[in-house]
Order: C-alpha cells, then sequence, then structure tokens
C-alpha cells in the first residue's frame, strides 16, 4: 500500500464533487440525532431501531407458532391470524433485515471505501427519518384495522402508503450507498479490489433498487384501487407484496449476509482468501440467480429457468462454504463470537438454497406448502440474521468502540443456529405431507401437532436469541463493554485503519492508495519483512 | 497491531499515489435514481398490460367504451414535454460556454414547457369522465400516469433548485455538474413520458 499525506487534485476537478461534505460535531442528545448528517450516527440508527423492530417481528412470528401448534385457532382470531401473519413478512423483513443491512453499509462502505464520508448524507438521514415514521406507521395501521385483510379502507390505505414510503426509503439509502461504493473509493481500489462487504452491497443493493420499485409500482396501483373503493384482496394483493421475500428474491436479500460471513471468517481464522476474486464471484452469481422475482406468476413455476435457477442457486452457497471452510482449514478455528456466528450463517445459507433448489424439482408440488415457509427461515433467520449477529460482534469495536461480551454471542449463537434448526427442519417434513402455508386446521393432528410443537419451540429460541442480542448492542451502544483498539482482530480492509469509533472526518490526515484486495494486511506483512505472501487479487 | 487512528508510516519513501480521476458524485447518484425510476415505470406499465390481457381475455372492451380519449391535448402535451428536452440540454449547453443569460433562458423555458404538459395532462384527464375506481383500465392508467406526472415534478424541482443556484453566480464550465445531472433526470422524465404515450394512449387510439 501507497500513501500520501495530501492526494493532488487534478486541474479543473470540483473538489466539492469530490469530497463529501464533512459532517460537523452534532449536538448532543435527541438533537444531536434529529439533525446529524455523520453516516456513522445514521448507520447506528438504523442498526439499533431494526433491531428494536426485530424483536417485535420476531415476537409475533412465535404467537403465529403456537397457533399453529394444534388445529383451529387457540390465541388469535380468524382475521387477527391473517394479520399477525402479514405483519409478521412484512416486520421481519422490510422493518429489519433490509434496514439492518442498509444501516450497516451507510457507516460501514464509506469507512472500508477509504472516504470521508458517504455520497448524499442528507438523503441518507432522510431514509432513516422516513423508514422509523413509515415502520411507525405501519403498525399504527395495523391497530386501525388496516393491512391487507383489514377491514378498514382508512386503515389500509394508511397500510399502503406505509410501505410506499418504506420503498422510498429503501431506494433512497441505497442509492447514497450505491454512490460512494462506485464514486468514492480510495485511489488503487479498483472495483475487484472492493472489500466483500461492500461488493455484497453493490450487487445486492444494486439489485434491491431494481427490484424496490417494482414493489412501489404494485403499491401505487394498490393503493389507488383500495382508496378509491375497490377490494384489494380479490387482486391478490398479498402476493403482489410477498415476493419481495419469497423465492428467488430471498437470495437478493441474502447476498450481504454471504458479504458479512466472507469478511469475517478469513480475518478471525488468520487465512486470508486464497483469491479474492473468487469471492466477488460468488457474491456476483448469487445475486445474478436471485434476480427477477419479480417477473414471476405462478405459471412460471413450471418453467425450465426457473427449476434450472433453483437447483444452480445451490452452487454459491456451497462454493461459500468451500470459500470459508478452506480459510479454517488454512488458518485454524478461533473460537469467537463472531466466527461462530458467520459460519453458522454461512451453513444456514446453505440449507436455505439446498430447500429452495429442493423446492423446485417438478413433481413434487412444495409450492405453497410450509416447506417455503422453512426454506425462507433458513435463508433469512437462519442465514441472514445470524449474519447480522455475526457483523454486530464484529464491528462492534468500529459501531461503539467498545466488544461485545464474547459469551453473550455464543450464547445467541447456540440459541439462534439450534432455534433455526427446529423452527425450519419440522416445516420441511410437514410441507413433504402438504400442509399449506397459514393453515390453522390440520389434517394428521398427532404427527403435525408435534412437529409444529418442536417448530414454536425452534421459534422460542430464536426470539430468546434476538432478545440476548439486542440487550447485548444496546449496552454496548450505551458504552458498556472493553474498550476497543482500532484495528483488534488484525483485519483486512481500511475501516480498521482508524480509531473505534472513527472521528467525524473517518481518517485522520491520510489518503490511502490501495494496492491489493488486504491492504491492511499488505502494511502488517511489509512491516515483518519479506514472507510468502498469499493471493488475493 | 495497528497503532489508533494512524497506518505503520514506513511507506513515505514510495512513489506518491496517482491522483483519482475526476469523480462524478452527483452524477453517479442521479444515474442511480434514473435506473430505480425506470424499473419504476416499467413495473407500473407492465401491471398496465397484465390488467388489459385480463380484461381482454375476459371479453370485455379496453379501454371501456364510454371513455374517449382526448387525442389532440394529450398528443400536444407529450410533443410539449419532449420539446422540454431540448431546452433543458441547451442550458448544458450554456453553461459550458460561459453564456449565462442563456442559461437562464433555457432554464425558464424548460420550467414553462414543463408547466405547460402538466396543464395539458390534467386536461386530458379532466376531458377523460373517468374516475379512478371505475375500471381496471382507470386505475392502471391513472397510477401510471400520476406516477410519470410526480417524476416530472421532481424534474421541475431540481431545475427551479439549479435557477436559483444560477441566480446566485454558481456554476461555470468546471462547475457544471449540478447542471448535467438536472438536465439528465429532466430528460429521463421525458423518455419515460413517451413511452407512457406511446404505451397508453397511442396504443389505445391516438392520432
Amino acid at each position: 500500500m501507497t500513501m500520501t499525506e495530501t492526494r493532488p487534485e487534478p486541474p479543473g476537478t470540483d473538489s466539492a464533487a469530490v469530497v463529501p461534505p464533512v459532517a460537523p460535531p452534532p449536538p448532543a442528545g435527541l438533537a444531536g440525532w434529529l439533525t446529524t448528517y455523520d453516516h456513522k450516527v445514521i448507520g447506528r440508527l438504523f442498526v439499533v431501531t431494526s433491531l428494536l423492530f426485530l424483536v417485535v417481528g420476531g415476537g409475533a412470528g412465535a404467537v403465529l407458532g403456537v397457533e399453529r401448534i394444534d388445529s383451529g385457532l387457540q390465541v388469535l382470531g380468524e382475521g387477527t391470524f391473517a394479520q399477525v401473519y402479514t405483519l409478521h413478512g412484512e416486520v421481519a423483513v422490510l422493518l429489519f433485515l433490509v434496514p439492518f443491512f442498509l444501516g450497516l453499509a451507510t457507516y460501514l462502505v464509506p469507512l472500508q471505501v477509504g472516504a470521508a464520508g458517504i455520497a448524499f448524507p442528507r438523503g441518507s438521514a432522510t431514509a432513516y427519518w422516513a423508514y422509523l415514521v413509515s415502520g411507525l406507521t405501519l403498525f399504527g395501521a395495523y391497530a386501525a384495522d388496516g393491512g391487507i385483510d383489514g377491514g378498514s379502507a382508512v386503515g389500509t390505505d394508511l397500510y399502503l402508503l406505509s410501505l410506499a414510503m418504506l420503498a422510498l426509503a429503501t431506494s433512497l439509502a441505497l442509492v447514497s450507498i450505491l454512490t460512494t461504493a462506485v464514486a468514492l473509493r480510495a485511489p488503487g481500489m479498483s472495483m475487484v479490489r472492493t472489500p466483500l462487504f461492500t461488493w455484497s452491497m453493490v450487487v445486492g443493493g444494486g439489485l434491491t433498487l431494481l427490484a424496490t420499485p417494482v414493489l412501489l409500482g404494485r403499491l401505487i396501483e394498490l393503493y389507488i384501487l383500495n382508496h378509491f373503493g375497490g377490494d384489494v384482496a380479490a387482486v391478490g394483493a398479498f402476493g403482489q407484496i410477498a415476493w419481495f421475500w419469497s423465492l428467488p428474491q430471498v437470495y437478493v436479500l441474502a447476498v450481504p449476509a454471504m458479504g458479512v460471513a466472507l469478511e469475517i471468517v478469513p480475518v478471525l481464522s488468520r487465512a486470508r482468501l486464497r483469491r479474492h476474486v473468487s469471492g466477488i464471484a460468488v457474491i456476483g452469481f448469487s445475486g445474478i440467480l436471485g434476480f427477477g422475482a419479480w417477473a414471476q406468476v405462478e405459471s412460471t413455476f413450471d418453467d425450465t429457468l426457473y427449476v434450472l435457477a433453483g437447483l444452480v442457486a445451490v452452487l454459491p452457497a456451497l462454493a461459500l462454504l468451500g470459500l470459508l471452510g478452506d480459510s479454517v482449514r488454512r488458518g485454524g478455528f478461533a473460537r469467537k463470537a463472531p466466527l461462530l456466528l458467520a459460519l453458522g450463517a454461512a451453513v444456514h445459507l446453505f440449507l436455505g438454497a439446498l430447500a429452495g433448489g429442493i423446492s423446485v424439482i417438478p413433481g413434487l408440488e412444495l409450492g405453497g406448502t410450509v416447506w417455503a415457509a422453512a426454506q425462507v427461515h433458513y435463508t433469512l433467520y437462519g442465514g441472514a440474521t445470524l449474519a447480522a449477529f455475526a457483523a454486530l460482534w464484529y464491528w462492534s469495536p468500529k459501531l461503539w468502540g467498545v466488544h461485545l461480551s464474547d459469551g453473550a454471542g455464543t450464547a445467541v449463537f447456540l440459541l439462534t443456529f439450534w432455534g433455526a434448526v427446529l423452527l425450519a427442519a419440522p416445516d420441511l417434513l410437514n410441507g413433504l405431507s402438504d400442509q399449506t402455508l397459514m393453515a390453522t386446521d390440520l389434517d394428521e393432528e398427532g404427527l403435525a401437532t408435534i412437529l409444529n410443537g418442536a417448530s414454536a419451540a425452534g421459534g422460542a429460541f430464536g426470539v430468546l436469541g434476538v432478545l440476548v442480542a439486542v440487550t447485548a448492542t444496546l449496552g454496548a451502544a450505551a458504552g458498556r463493554g472493553t474498550r476497543a483498539l482500532a484495528d483488534p482482530w488484525e483485519a483486512n480492509t481500511l475501516e480498521w485503519a482508524t480509531t473505534s469509533p472513527p472521528p467525524p472526518h473517518n481518517f485522520d490526515g491520510t489518503v490511502l492508495a490501495v494496492t491489493s484486495a488486504a491492504p491492511l494486511a499488505d502494511e502488517r506483512e511489509h512491516a515483518r519483512g519479506p514472507a510468502p505472501s498469499q493471493e488475493t487479487r | 497491531m495497528t497503532a489508533p487512528g494512524t497506518i505503520a508510516g514506513s511507506r513515505a519513501a514510495l512513489p506518491p499515489a496517482q491522483a483519482p480521476g475526476r469523480r462524478k458524485v452527483l452524477l453517479v447518484g442521479t444515474l442511480f435514481v434514473i435506473a430505480a425510476g425506470t424499473v419504476l415505470i416499467g413495473a407500473l406499465l407492465a401491471g398496465y398490460f397484465s390488467a388489459r390481457d385480463m380484461v381482454q381475455a375476459a371479453g370485455e372492451p379496453w379501454p371501456p367504451e364510454e371513455v374517449l380519449l382526448p387525442n389532440v391535448p394529450l398528443f400536444m402535451g407529450y410533443l410539449t414535454l419532449l420539446m422540454s428536452s431540448f431546452t433543458a440540454q441547451w442550458a448544458v449547453s450554456a453553461i459550458t460556454g460561459r453564456d449565462r443569460r442563456q442559461m437562464y433562458v433555457a432554464i425558464g423555458l424548460t420550467l414553462l414547457l414543463g408547466l405547460a404538459f402538466v396543464n395539458a395532462l390534467s386536461f386530458s384527464w379532466s376531458q377523460l369522465g373517468v374516475a379512478a375506481e371505475s375500471s381496471r383500465f382507470a386505475t392502471t392508467m391513472f397510477a401510471v400516469t400520476v406516477t410519470h406526472l410526480l417524476v416530472v415534478i421532481a424534474a421541475h424541482l431540481g431545475f427551479v433548485v439549479m435557477g436559483f443556484r444560477a441566480l446566485g453566480g454558481q456554476f461555470s464550465p468546471d462547475n457544471r455538474e449540478f447542471v448535467v445531472s438536472a438536465a439528465a433526470f429532466w430528460h429521463f422524465s421525458v423518455a419515460a413520458g413517451l413511452v407512457v404515450w406511446y404505451c397508453i394512449w397511442f396504443l389505445e387510439g391516438g392520432p
């Protein structure tokens, strides 16, 4: 890596376009949060808010799990069950998973690419507040008997408006992140050398930016229909929204999880990927396979292309496991919470892809059964959510300046990993016996009741894991924990080249020139003297 | 372990980093917005055609027989919008040539033509005489055209901001990224308008 004290500007360069505005020190307290455009504060707000929404979404899922154990409804009414069912999916994906990775990327991408700030800080701030308001509005809409199966037209209007605002907020945040990754990279950092989390946001975020407007389009049409007296349920409204977290869109949502795992495992196992470009390729391939979910209608489920894509989707998940396994084999396994969480996430991503691959096999007729729920839970809960927790434990020094407790991380791993297994595996068996999604009346009560009970227990473990993770994170956000050094993991990427947490302008006085995908590792190797270097390009 | 806030400083003797090329952050961001906007308009049109296929498959007319399309004001409206694309690009050319007076005229004309389009579209809606809930045609048509109108209004906002900044003495041949970005978004709004005109108004019995 090469460094200079100052970066010479080419003649005629509009410096305002090169360096984004550096945030001044924010006022303290609530005023600071409300007026900040420091990407790090905005990122933290996104992360913490999304975790609080996860508690609600997980709780709703646990209630659904209990309700499914026996035939008939015990806890909820008929209409309420449908409302809680749709709320669970919307909160888990639109209010937790997507915003969590948006927040993490808002915080990390500028640091990883060596920029002094994010491209459009006010855009990111607007996106966060729009996300918060629309999330709260969504709950208000459900409380007002809105939602897809709601009885109140005004409540349903509010519901559709809140989802539309969420889609806009997501797009706005993504534009800021993507522009930063494309236009504000440090000298020498080609796209092939970008850190793998940033690359995963370029791929997953880019594809989400192209999918979210489709959702927005559907919502606009449904809003006009509902507002002027039409029946949105009659035009299959939930299906027009739920594709956003169905096969194959789930793979796009899981792409940042792959980036997280590929960042963490090589660092903590102390063995860089043999070839950085292999990580780039796996992430890119996974994104390509996930694109186009919005184009599918029921008749496409039998198409050769759909079946082929579902089967081939197993390959990038398998390749991910191979890359991570190779790092651990060469470097060794260090029992640290982020490593456990990241490896657990990779295993679940593979199981999710495998379940997705089996579900498209013609003749099995698994569409519409709880097999699909198992596949989504493996991918988005066991895979992406576990990766989100891995990211919290790994990047906590940067986010909050302190380490999260390793013991708490191990507990989160055990509860979430095995909770996800217990949650999803029984649904695979129930799916094979044709138990349909949203079914509350069971044909074969004996075995189905036992399996549904096991699944509900898995959900309960998962909720416990979420509570431990959220409590630990809130503690770190409040400054409790062991103070962290700038680079406690001896990591490879530029976010570790600054203090923990970083100053408002991100880097102190140095402009970095990158000559490989692991600039900090290069620095260390150079300091230690000549040694056989592993290929990273 | 790396010390906090630093990177090992022993590389100072190495050649300095190559200076980065000019980075058009705003333009890159605008292109991402245009990409998302293109998908949005495409999705709405896909919804429109999907609804049309279903209605026609059921043996019903599309658009409903009572709907009379006001072809002349629609055509003139979209033609006006197309003309505004030329004046928007004129603003870019003017600042490239350091001609601020021409830039003011170009911005003013662009906004005027855009407002004329908004007026023509509103008039055409009133002439259609259909309520949004009256048919699938009306629902999907309003979804597409209202969304496109919002895109046009967003492009107006960009040009209004550009106008005030130009009047405040900003922009030069070396500092015109905002002008280029606003013009790019304006062109997108015009291109989207032409596609909407062709897919909805022309295909359904235009001039």
